[in-house]
């Protein structure tokens, strides 16, 4: 069932189709495309002197700083929000529950596109990034090191979330036949990347085990791989949550009316699940604190940060999840939704930037630069994804 | 040299239980919340549960 | 017993009585004695004169050591220079201290690349390949002395710090550094007989040494030794790094993953299985077309 076995009539014809379909439909001027255009072309243009002229000419990267906003908000931030793709999947494959068949693809996608962009980002960040081919090739293995395993689950899992993703694709470019061979992968896809992505959400906190010496106490633990993994969790269904609301809204023409009825039942079902895993995130937090004895470290500017990050972005969100979930109040969700997601980008600033290095004087902080860039890749994300949304059926039509 | 003085590692151990137990009934408390107040109306929220499953 | 006997009994006794408990073929490897430097900062007069053959050895940034006044604030290495002397005040009056990498027995900055870029080699420097390196720059994320330091403003980075001289090593003579001081507070050999003559010097001359050598266990212990009149926290060291090896911290994660991958999968599966309840309706029809219920 590989291309070469269909008629090369058949390749002509997908590609006219394709080069059909890549024509923009709708109207040009709308606010996101008059905003998203002159950031994407402005970070090009970064990026033309970032590649010529080294990453100090637009970043503020320094010798205490190795790790900036690329790598603090694009890579590690985007990846445990995406977190939403495995949780999914192991909901609707695994337990079989039916209710969230209906935004599973569209979470699948968005997954897909944040693998694809937000760890392709690391590229930008990579000084010499074409040796990236070498942990690949296997011309110098380094199994030693936990960014080996990082990286290799990266590709593993884009190539996962793809094969999830092909039957729509398969769908949209009429290859039936393709598309039920792809369809009868997608148990064992599945479970392999719920296995990947438990071991590169983790493996992404692992990253900061030997940076003992250099991350606030607060901060650190050994224990840094499984919060990190367990706080992807959570992450990826609020994330999911805010998705949706603005999905439903931006595309509602394309979501059938079933769905949309259906919508308010599925958000009540990630609402509680992203309420019991907080509760459960904060008490991992509450015994890692206890048996660190950190009681002292909370005196101080460090433990009132800690405190905000912890009290206010985990505890608080997880309470108004609970709330909204009994009262059906989903205002208050989407209220949470937001609040987690913004403390999972904290926790991960913090781990990465600010509480990293914290008693060095001149901190880091992001070049106005390497936020256009973030903006570019962002924009150009969600750019694919309206492109996807529009032509293939990722939405539920029911 | 603080090596050779005793250090006892487990020194927080004791803690960590009554932690876990506060979580256990924390947590039960939670569930049951979140189970919401349909509890009092047992008709639709059986039919509900079977939805779920 | 006859001697024969005897003679077979004490063999056993000696197998059984005595098991050998390591089970790892430790003579197959081949002995791994690193060597290092021994640095006195008793006997250091800060002439800096290791930073310009350094700097010359490896075609970097040579300071101009007569006129720049740099002992005035305290310098770390950078990416110009692999080594810098610092000058620091004591309740013994000025100390100079240099600083360079510490090439550690056990790297983190080589357990954290992932393409072996950064290399512990078996004679004991801690060297960096170019061809393999891809400048994600996590070796200086790992490294508990901030060592590695990378070139921001070249299109080409380079990963810079100080290799302990290994091409010189190579053709059999000392590093750079070490030849170049006039004061003989560099010693160069394996560490074993340097941690031997540091001790020598501290037990000989109690007074004027603190009790300590400072690369014996820091971070797993380096092949770079230090002595010192004042405790090593005044003059630059930092003392709260433990004696653990760092690639240890990552050492549970990185086996247990393999347990994971072996794990998970099948539990999934069975999940997957036993949830089965349209199987599970199927049979229980099956049952009752059957005909037994009735």
């Amino acid at each position: 069932m590989s291309t070469a076995a269909i008629p090369s009539n058949e390749l002509v014809r997908f590609g006219k189709f394709f080069l059909d379909e890549l024509k923009p439909r709708g109207k040009w001027i709308t606010p996101f495309n008059v905003i998203s255009i002159p950031v994407i072309l402005l970070g090009l243009v970064i990026l033309y002197f970032r590649f010529t002229q080294g990453l100090g000419s637009v970043t503020n990267l320094s010798q205490q700083y190795p790790f900036g906003f690329w790598i603090g908000f694009d890579v590690m931030t985007g990846v445990a929000l995406a977190g939403g793709a495995y949780v999914l999947c192991f909901v609707v494959y695994v337990l079989r529950l039916e209710k969230y068949h209906s935004i599973l693809k569209v979470t699948i996608l968005n997954g897909l596109l944040a693998y694809v962009f937000y760890s392709g980002a690391l590229v930008l960040d990579l000084g010499r990034p074409w040796h990236i081919i070498n942990p690949i090739i296997g011309n110098s293995f380094g199994y030693n090191s936990v960014l080996f395993l990082v990286a290799w689950h990266f590709l593993l899992y884009t190539g996962a979330l793809f094969l999830e993703f092909s039957p729509t694709i398969a769908e949209w470019a009429h290859w039936e036949k393709l598309r039920k061979f792809l369809t009868s992968l997608t148990l064992g896809t599945v479970i392999v990347g719920i296995t990947l992505s438990m071991l590169h959400q983790s493996g992404i906190g692992a990253m900061f085990l030997m940076a003992k010496p250099k991350i606030h106490p607060l901060w650190y633990s050994e224990y840094i791989p499984l919060l990190y993994f367990v706080s992807s969790i959570f992450g990826g269904l609020a994330m999911v949550i805010f998705e949706g609301t603005i999905s439903s809204k931006v595309f509602s023409n394309l979501i059938g009316a079933k769905t949309h009825h259906s919508h308010e039942d599925v958000i009540l079902g990630l609402g509680k699940g992203a309420a019991i895993t907080m509760f459960v995130y904060y008490f991992f937090l509450a015994f890692i604190f206890m048996h660190g004895e950190k009681w002292k470290l909370l005196n101080g500017p460090w433990g009132y940060w800690y405190l905000v990050e912890v009290i206010g972005f985990v505890l608080i969100p997880c309470f108004m999840f609970a709330y909204g979930v009994r009262n059906r109040r989903f205002g208050v969700i989407r209220v949470a939704a937001i609040m987690t997601v913004l403390g999972v980008i904290l926790n991960r600033q913090n781990v990465c930037l600010i509480a990293y290095n914290w008693y060095v004087p001149n901190k880091y902080y992001p070049s106005w630069e390497e936020i256009v860039v973030t903006l570019t890749v962002v924009f150009v994300e969600v750019w694919v994804f309206r492109w996807v949304v529009t032509r293939m059926s990722v939405f539920s039509k029911e | 040299m603080e090596y050779y003085s005793y250090v006892n590692i487990f020194e927080t151990k004791g803690l960590a239980y009554l932690l876990l137990l506060s979580f256990l009934v924390l947590g039960v408390l939670l569930i049951r919340y979140l189970s919401g107040p349909e509890r009092k109306d047992p008709g639709p929220a059986k039919k509900d549960r079977a939805a779920h499953g | 017993m006859d001697r024969r006997q005897f003679l077979v009994a004490s063999a056993t006794l000696s197998v059984g009585g005595i098991p050998n408990v390591n089970i790892k073929a430790d003579d197959a490897k081949e002995p791994r004695e690193f060597v290092g430097v021994l640095v006195d900062t008793t006997r250091c007069i800060g002439c800096r004169s290791c930073e310009v053959a350094c700097s010359e050895t490896h075609s970097n940034y040579v300071p101009d050591i007569t006129s720049d006044n740099a002992l005035e604030s305290i310098r770390d290495t950078s990416e110009r220079q692999f080594t810098v002397v610092n000058r620091f005040s004591t309740e013994k009056g000025e100390v100079f201290v240099k600083k360079q990498c510490l090439h550690c027995w056990q790297p983190a900055c080589a357990a954290a690349c992932l393409v072996n870029a950064m290399l512990k080699t078996k004679e004991g420097p801690v060297t960096w390949d170019g061809d393999k390196c891809m400048g994600c720059r996590f070796c200086m994320i790992s490294c508990p002395f901030d060592i590695p330091k990378f070139e921001y403003a070249s299109w080409n980075p380079r990963i810079m710090k100080c290799n302990m001289c290994y091409e010189r090593l190579q053709e059999g003579k000392k590093p750079a550094c070490v030849e170049s001081c006039p004061a003989d507070a560099l010693m160069f050999g394996q560490k074993r007989e340097l941690m031997e003559i540091a001790r020598h010097r501290v037990y000989s001359h109690p007074d004027n040494y603190v009790h300590h050598i400072y690369g014996e266990n820091e971070a797993g212990g380096s092949g770079w030794l230090y002595l010192s009149a004042v405790p090593f926290n005044q003059i630059g060291f930092r003392t709260d790094l433990g004696t653990t090896p760092y690639p240890e911290y990552t050492r549970e994660f990185l086996i247990s993953i393999p347990l994971i991958e072996f794990g998970v999968p099948a539990f999934l599966l069975a999940l997957n299985t036993l949830t089965d309840r349209k199987d599970e309706l199927r049979k229980d029809d099956e049952w009752t077309e059957s005909g037994v219920e009735k």
